[in-house]
């Protein structure tokens, strides 16, 4: 055991991708709520110029909030819980020293350069995937270091089973590399013609084929992006910050493997009563459905691995933060099968209905996760207390209201306009031109960008009280090991 | 004997891939073949179709627009016949969409004019006071890139064998024909408009994307 | 036989096929905790112990390996 004495894990690159964490965030955020302030206040299209509309950004904040934020929280995360779980410092071996800084810089300066080409208009158009083929390729290198960095760690690991939150971070790891490279099938034009812009290139695949593989890839990009890998960090740090074992290991083995499988099926669900065959829409429909099961597993568990301790809710508001989103988890995980329902769906479709339903999930559940986690890594990876107890108090309600207000306005935005879109008249006529169902829309716009600013408010909190965490808090001697320290 | 898969990466890595994986499999790949048939008469885009879908692209008008009309009877009073899967056959990407924000566009063709779309993307409150649609007012100042488009088409010609160049099918040639032929069929389109820059820049030879992206809308029917 | 058929019953296979694996498993894990052959739940403890220097709950025999051979790995 000597030569372990001097050991430490190495908190570097954890705190690397923290700052990106919060950079990127307050970024995404910042022109979410722009976004939406522009379906409430058109004017506010054209504060720069050809690269300020709706349509330019809205791409740019969503890829920054899901390559950018969530991705950055989840390396973060994957490199303090990668190394404290499988006992094994980074820093025992070089090789993977190096490789997890290139990592991380080769993913910083890759991330500017596509956000950077989305804003000029280099995109390849598919939602989510809107990065065209140079950057994809980054993309892809990125993925195969991180790749080398995990199995890397793993290898080395002193601790023989793996724990929980590492299944997952596998689980997106390969999830994510598959779903990318079939949707990201494309042939550079400028390869082929030899004229035109070396940014361009088009999709392997046509039409209703192409919106398969879309769909496939965008509803499991969610499922990788946005539900497995914050499942690993809520599997870590929950347990860890409240002192309790997570309540049911074999519960978490059975949620794991139903997850991994039914996730997959449920992609179709997104072409209901376009152009794809019938069956295939039903068993999208019913699978979603199967698919609550497995996932409530792990929000159950969560929920029952605080059992005997409540009292810590009302006391600790890190843990305030991972139960919320943990049932904010569980209502998502919810909506989304009840929105897959075929005559759900039939109104709920192209509505404001859905960015409800993905911002409860993404505000609610990701983000509050990765936001306690970096709070809970705060006082190891810095050796100092969180800063202020308070305005983590205030963040969480302010957030939290935001939340709810987002998803009630959209709620009702979305089913008003689904059945404008429908009404007919007693002769059978449509009683709606179109732009009446968008005219009643404004005042839940108004609304939803109020919410959006709450958001950011609360982010800025964050980011406040992280900084002055970092900077100016009270010097820790040693590391705590459960319940994180605050002022 | 389940146990043991925690404890080996490897096959624990295996073990999920092939769970994810296989899923698609059987849910896309088969489908392929059919569904990329196109419908009978179906013709590849112009040089300047593809122009102005790039702007569409570029622009992101897939944020607050779909192309699928589903097949309600409140959907196709509203837009016009259903959409059929063999429609799409020469998109690539698809360009379906995931939010109406503003109304279907797939059949749009049918009931716009090149002068209304020129009123609406200056500025759409001009035409729709209500609209809370953005003003597109670069598209009458940025050029469209024909040589780009062009490089599509040929791509998807040589790698992808779209019909090209086929006896009463949409013509590509070389790329100076290919230009030529994207300017005459702009002249048409600004002869129709009042814009006096969009005029002027085709009599210079250069097309503003906003004629591309008006062919490209005349296209969708 | 036509493709689409295919699909169906390729697709309706695999999920009875997984019901029964997933149930299957179920069954394995608590008969196995039962029967004393494994504590499952010891593992939780991975989390909570996670200090470079707490002892893991099952050493990994290679690392070990590596350790008394040589002090440090890589170096
Ligand atoms: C912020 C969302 C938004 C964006 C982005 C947007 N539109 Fe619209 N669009 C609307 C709304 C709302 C309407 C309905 C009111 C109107 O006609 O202006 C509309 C209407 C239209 C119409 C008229 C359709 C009809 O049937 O009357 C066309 C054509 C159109 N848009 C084209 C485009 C193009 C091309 C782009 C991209 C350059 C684009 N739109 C971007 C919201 C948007």
């Amino acid at each position: 055991m000597q030569s372990n004495a001097a050991l430490e894990y190495d908190y570097s690159v954890v705190k690397l991708f923290t700052y990106t964490t919060i950079l990127f965030g307050f970024l995404g955020m910042l022109i979410g709520t722009l976004i939406a302030s522009q379906l409430a206040f058109p004017e506010l299209n054209y504060l720069l110029g050809e690269y300020g509309t709706f349509s330019r950004l809205r791409p740019v904040h969503t890829n920054i909030v899901i390559y950018g934020f969530t991705l950055s929280g989840i390396w973060a995360t994957f490199y303090y819980v990668g190394q404290r779980t499988l006992k094994v410092s980074i820093a025992e071996s070089k090789f993977l020293t190096i490789m997890s800084k290139v990592h991380f810089w080769l993913y910083f300066v890759g991330a500017l350069i596509g956000v950077v080409s989305l804003l000029l208009g280099f995109s390849a158009s598919k939602e989510y995937a809107e990065f065209e083929w140079p950057i994809d390729v980054v993309v892809v290198l990125i993925w195969v270091i991180w790749g080398v960095t995990m199995f890397g760690l793993i290898g080395i690991r002193r601790e023989k089973t793996l724990y929980i939150s590492l299944w997952y971070y596998i689980a997106c790891f390969l999830g994510i590399a598959m779903l990318y490279l079939f949707n990201n099938m494309e042939v550079p034009t400028y390869l082929v013609a030899g004229v035109g812009s070396v940014w361009h290139s088009v999709s392997m695949y046509s039409g209703t084929n192409d919106a398969l593989v879309q769909w496939w890839f965008g509803h499991n990009a969610v499922a990788f992006a946005f539900t497995v890998p914050i499942i690993a960090i809520i599997y870590y740090f929950l347990p860890k910050e409240s002192g309790q074992a997570v309540y049911s290991y074999k519960l978490s083995l059975l949620s794991f493997w139903g997850l991994m499988f039914v996730y997959l099926w449920a992609g179709s669900h997104h072409l209901l009563y376009a152009t794809v065959p019938d069956w295939m829409q039903t068993m999208g429909s019913i699978f979603s459905i199967v698919l609550i099961l497995p996932s409530w597993g792990s929000a159950i568990n969560m929920l029952l691995t605080m059992k005997g301790e409540w009292n810590q809710l009302t006391d600790n508001p890190l843990i305030k933060f991972m139960v919320l989103a943990s049932t904010f988890y569980m209502l998502s995980t919810l909506e989304g099968p009840i929105q897959a329902i075929k005559s759900v769906n039939a109104i709920a479709h192209f509505t404001d209905w859905i960015p409800g339903h993905v911002h409860d999930g993404v505000l609610g559940w990701v983000a509050f996760t990765i936001m306690s986690a970096l709070f809970h890594m705060a006082p190891r990876a810095f050796k100092r207390e969180i800063y202020s107890k308070s305005l983590m108090e205030t963040q969480f309600w302010l957030q939290t209201t935001a939340v709810v207000l987002y998803f009630t306005s959209m709620w009702i935005a979305g089913i008003t306009q689904g059945m404008m879109w429908r009404a007919v008249d007693e002769y059978g006529n449509l009683m709606y031109s179109f732009i009446d169902t968008v005219a009643v829309l404004r005042p839940y716009y108004t609304i939803r960008a109020l919410a959006g600013l709450m958001y950011l408010t609360g982010f800025i909190i964050f980011t406040y009280n992280m900084y002055m965490t970092i900077t100016a808090s009270k010097k820790l001697e040693e590391e705590p090991q459960f319940r994180s320290p605050m002022a | 004997m389940f146990h043991w898969l925690e404890k080996n990466p490897f096959f624990f890595s295996v073990g999920v891939f092939v769970v994810i994986a296989f899923a698609g499999l059987i849910e896309i790949l088969p489908n392929f073949a059919e569904a990329s048939r196109p419908v009978l008469g179906l013709k590849p885009y112009t040089v300047l179709e593809l122009a102005g879908k790039e702007v569409y692209k570029k622009d992101h008008c897939i944020a607050c627009h779909s192309q699928l009309i589903r097949p309600f009877k409140s959907e196709t009073d509203r837009y016009g016949m259903y959409s059929l899967s063999g429609e799409y056959a020469y998109d690539r990407p698809f360009l379906w969409g995931s939010k109406r924000t503003g109304p279907d566009l797939h059949r749009v063709g049918n009931y716009r004019t090149t002068d209304w779309h020129e009123n609406h993307m200056w500025d759409p409150t001009s035409v729709v006071p209500q609209s809370i649609m953005p003003a597109y007012k670069h598209h009458f100042t940025n050029i469209a890139d024909i040589d780009t488009a062009y490089a599509e088409a040929f791509t998807v010609k040589t790698v992808f064998s779209t019909p090209y160049d086929i006896e009463g099918g949409v013509k590509l040639g070389t790329l100076d024909e290919a230009k030529v032929a994207a300017l005459a069929e702009a002249k048409v389109i600004a002869a129709d408009m009042k814009n006096q820059n969009v005029k002027d820049a085709v009599t210079r030879g250069e097309i503003p994307e906003i004629v591309a992206l008006i062919a490209y809308m005349h296209r969708l029917k | 036989m036509e493709i689409r058929e295919l699909q169906a019953y390729a697709n309706f296979f695999f999920t009875v096929f997984l019901v029964f694996l997933l149930y299957g498993y179920i069954i394995h894990l608590y008969r196995s905790e039962k029967k004393g052959e494994r504590d499952y739940e010891q593992y939780a403890n991975i989390a909570l112990n996670d200090e470079i220097t707490d002892a893991p709950v099952e050493r990994n025999p290679k690392t070990l390996d590596k350790k008394e051979k040589g002090g440090k790995i890589d170096e």
